[in-house]
């Protein structure tokens, strides 16, 4: 599709947890919080007509639910700040710091003077009803394959609680999240068709997670996505699970667009099948005004250079790619465990570097999906001894964590490599009882037998010697 | 570059540009603007390269959109506005918050109130009660009297903050001899500006209390959880803020609340038997003396501090436990025992009261109370030292002295009980209990 001729217009907005402790009090970040609820209680929220006016429609869609909120906390993660029952404390400097370096990695102009503002949430996601945020920088960029893309804006604010339960009358919150630092950043509008805006959302992640200062895994970064097609109406999609996903939801999207005569802005939520279906109107812009409680925020030059600007994971990536000769994908997969790399490339220096790190990103996820095992990093190690002393073969691994998995008892015999000689034979043998086998259908045969026990590549290549192809 | 509040303007700094509406908290060193995406932001002025004025102020639009109606049938309600945030307003704009006491503002400020009663309202100051003077409680128990002698008003409300709302409490309670209706204080601890402001629904619980029993007399009307499902009606003269910032920061100290109001059921629980007969007439005594003082006591304590109370009429003591106070071993505390005798000989009440809070003070437990007691200091009994200040400084005003000291120790308006039974503590009515 030509996405100029259809005047494609899309921008990102990021939203990633820090790895700190809450914006405006000392209570910890645990998100999912796994400890038993012992914090009860339940809110309404209160608008007058008047206060509202009558254009902020996602605000009437609420109030109109007239709903009661209830709440439930752990004291371990949630302080009277979270119950709306004290004022906010000070600004966590450490994350005012991390927004302060994101903002510099994008190239962003700081505000300097930065105010708390307090932006109006009736939803009851904010107990008090409304979300501390302040704008940090503005003006900036990041280079893509495609050419700059400019960063509007970029936000540091308070995350709002989790919904864990619904129905028409009530909403129930958990308030770990509340409170947890975010960083918000926003593009422009200049993003170029669907597989850029894949390109943007992981520049703008790895310059992210290039501060190490911000939280990882499941839920702690949040992309939604701004997009309109011939002037039309815009769409706010939300709830992307896997970056991979965003240009095949574009697409479908814009499909799902082009085949409506009219249509209203509106906020949708991504599908698992990746479509969307409509979550709620647009919000009007948004109520805002100065958080009383918190003072200004002066950034000074002494602030400023204070920060040291964090070399960038694609960089580092780049020098281990050179150093230990693995590929980029690998390089860039084990960069920000970079360490911890070192540490086993040292000690087992008969493995090769791809193989580490194969054996510490990739085998603990084919343990987990194909036999529901997670692999600690000891188990994993001491696999990776038995390899380093060529007690076990590559193969093995794998086989190793699945025995593990049935609770079977481990013997290394089982997984004792059989010497070149004995697969030799074996070829020889079965290739003698049965002359039409096909090198694929040898190969196994073989592998049935001896699985974890050889190496395979190193198979075949015995069996294309005796089969010429 | 001339610009005013409200001005929009564009700025260049930092090799930026910024265009917003020029705030109000702007100061001499740097410019607020409020950018179009709603926030709002400050440039230093040394960093501003160059400033444009893009558009002057626009006239402020003030319309009040809902008009107030009276409804037949519906009782009314006289609400007295003083100050504190109950009855506040946010401009987004500028983030100031205004106060909104017309009857047509209330009611667009809460709806619900117009479907239950009839509105009042009354405008006596605006003020923080952090900063309120004893002349300040004479004014508030004038316009109260002017309300209740009125024909047609079923009680009211007085909107205070919260911070010294025990103290008028205590004060309207001594004044009033006689009071035919109900006057309940109602404060808030989160501003109305916002959603979840505890202003609406204390000030509703205040209402149905109001329609809905005989009380009359003062009473304060707060939440009685984290949760926005009952409040508790408190007695003026045994009640405290015992938090800076929970909804639920007041409680009766020594003493049950009078009743609880469920906001969801609108339905009243009384604690207390209310008096069903009322008095004739309302009796207001609105004469307070104002060289009356409240000393805490403390571990290491100087005899100086004693020496500032010289020429008072009258003197709370909040000592330590039962009723004491440093006055024995060192030589600094037997100082200060010889300035309190000193205090005493000069004609001034000295009363004791408890930093504990809760219990009574009794001074005959350790000698150090005794000796207290035999130089002329008077036990507060189980009054908080605050309903002890300002019943002193109300009878000191309208007693001669030697009735002041029988009167301090009788019980005139609830304010000392015979019995304290074990649930009139922090336990009484805790929500935890209740969910659990």
């Amino acid at each position: 599709m030509d996405y100029k001729s259809i005047n494609f217009k899309c921008g990102i907005e990021c939203h990633q947890q820090l790895e700190t402790h809450k914006l405006f009090c000392k209570c910890q970040s645990i998100v999912n919080d796994a400890s038993k609820p012992d914090i009860f209680f339940e809110r309404k929220l209160h608008i007058s007509a008047g206060e509202l006016g009558t254009k902020d429609i996602a605000a009437l869609h609420e109030i109109k639910k007239g709903k009661t909120f209830f709440y439930e906390a752990c004291s371990i993660s949630s302080c009277l700040l979270e119950l709306d029952q004290e004022p906010p404390r000070e600004v966590n400097q450490d994350a005012l710091k991390a927004s302060l370096e994101i903002s510099l990695l994008l190239n962003a102009k700081i505000i300097p003077n930065i105010q708390f503002m307090r932006k109006v949430v009736l939803d009851g996601s904010n107990v008090s009803g409304f979300q501390r945020t302040a704008l940090v920088a503005t003006d900036g960029y990041i280079e893509t394959s495609k050419g700059k893309v400019g960063i509007d804006v970029i936000c540091l604010e308070e995350e709002a609680a989790k919904k864990i339960n619904e129905d028409s009358n009530s909403t129930t919150y958990r308030l770990d999240r509340l409170g947890i630092p975010l960083v918000e950043i926003a593009t422009g509008s200049s993003i170029k068709d669907p597989d850029h805006a894949k390109e943007v959302a992981g520049i703008i992640g790895m310059i992210l997670r290039s501060t190490g200062k911000v939280k990882r895994g499941i839920g702690s970064i949040r992309q939604d996505i701004n997009l309109s097609i011939q002037n039309k109406p815009r769409i706010e999609l939300k709830g992307f699970q896997d970056l991979r996903s965003i240009p095949k939801v574009i697409e479908n999207e814009i499909s799902r667009i082009l085949s409506l005569k009219e249509y209203q802005s509106e906020v949708r939520r991504v599908n698992q099948d990746l479509t969307t279906t409509f979550l709620r109107p647009m919000p009007g812009s948004s109520r805002m005004y100065p958080e009383t409680d918190h003072k200004t925020i002066t950034i000074t030059k002494e602030m400023l250079n204070k920060i040291k600007i964090p070399e960038l994971l694609t960089h580092k990536a780049m020098k281990l790619e050179k150093e230990f000769k693995i590929n980029p994908d690998l390089a860039l997969g084990m960069v920000e465990d970079e360490d911890y790399f070192r540490l086993l490339a040292d000690r087992f220096k008969n493995i090769q570097p791809s193989i580490i790190i194969h054996s510490i990103v990739e085998l603990p996820k084919e343990a987990k999906s194909r036999f529901n095992y997670s692999a600690s990093n000891d188990e994993i190690e001491s696999i990776l001894e038995l390899l380093n002393e060529n007690k076990i073969t590559k193969d093995a691994m794998i086989k190793i964590l699945e025995d593990k998995s049935l609770g079977k008892e481990l013997s290394i015999k089982n997984y004792r490599p059989v010497d070149d000689s004995t697969i030799k034979e074996e070829i020889k043998n079965i290739m003698a009882s049965n002359k039409h086998l096909s090198p694929n259908a040898l190969m196994g045969i073989i592998m049935s037998k001896y699985k974890g026990k050889i190496d395979g590549k190193k198979t075949m290549e015995y069996i294309k010697k005796f089969i010429p192809v | 570059m001339q610009y005013k509040i409200g001005d929009i303007i564009e700025i260049i700094a930092k090799g930026t540009n910024y265009i917003g509406k020029v705030m109000p908290n702007s100061t001499k060193e740097t410019v607020f603007l409020k950018l179009k995406s709603g926030y709002n932001i400050g440039i230093s002025k040394d960093e501003i390269k160059s400033i444009r004025l893009l558009n002057k102020a626009g006239k402020k639009d003030v319309n009040v959109q809902k008009k107030f109606e009276h409804k037949k049938g519906l009782p009314t309600i006289a609400i007295l506005h003083t100050g504190g945030t109950l009855a506040s307003r946010v401009d987004y704009e500028t983030g100031a918050v205004s106060s909104r006491f017309k009857p047509e503002e209330l009611i667009e400020l809460f709806p619900e109130i117009n479907e239950i009663a009839n509105i009042k309202s009354v405008f006596i100051s605006n003020m923080f009660s952090d900063q309120m003077v004893f002349n300040d409680y004479i004014k508030i128990a004038k316009a109260v009297l002017k309300e209740a002698d009125s024909e047609g008003i079923k009680g009211i409300i007085i909107g205070h903050g919260t911070d010294t709302m025990h103290y008028t409490a205590a004060a309207l309670s001594f004044m009033f001899e006689h009071i035919k209706i109900p006057v309940i204080l109602v404060g808030s601890q989160r501003s109305s500006d916002r959603g979840s402001s505890d202003a609406p629904m204390n000030l509703i619980c205040a209402i149905e209390f109001i329609n809905k029993t005989s009380f009359h007399g003062i009473a304060i009307c707060m939440h009685e959880s984290h949760s926005d499902d009952a409040c508790l009606i408190l007695p003026g003269t045994k009640t405290r803020k015992i938090h800076t910032s929970r909804r639920d920061a007041f409680k009766a100290i020594n003493d049950k609340p009078i009743a609880r109001v469920n906001y969801k059921t609108r339905t009243v629980e009384l604690f207390k038997k209310v008096e069903k007969e009322k008095p004739i007439h309302n009796i207001l005594k609105p004469k307070l003396e104002t060289k009356v003082g409240i000393l805490k006591t403390y571990p290491n304590m100087s005899s100086s501090v004693i020496k500032a109370f010289k020429g008072y009429k009258g003197l709370v003591i909040e000592g330590t436990g039962l009723g004491h106070m440093p006055i024995a071993e060192s030589n600094e505390n037997k100082k200060i025992f010889n300035e309190i005798k000193k205090l005493i000989k000069s004609g001034c009440i000295v009363v004791m009261a408890s930093q504990c809070i809760f219990g009574s003070v009794n001074m005959n437990v350790y000698s150090i109370g005794r000796d207290l007691l035999n130089l002329g200091v008077v036990p507060a009994e189980d009054m908080t030292a605050e309903t002890a200040y300002i019943k002193l400084a109300w009878l000191l005003a309208n007693y001669k002295r030697t009735q002041v000291k029988e009167l301090i120790t009788k019980n005139l308006r609830g304010e000392i009980k015979d019995r304290i039974l074990p649930d009139e503590y922090l336990t009484t009515n805790d929500l935890d209990q209740r969910n659990a």
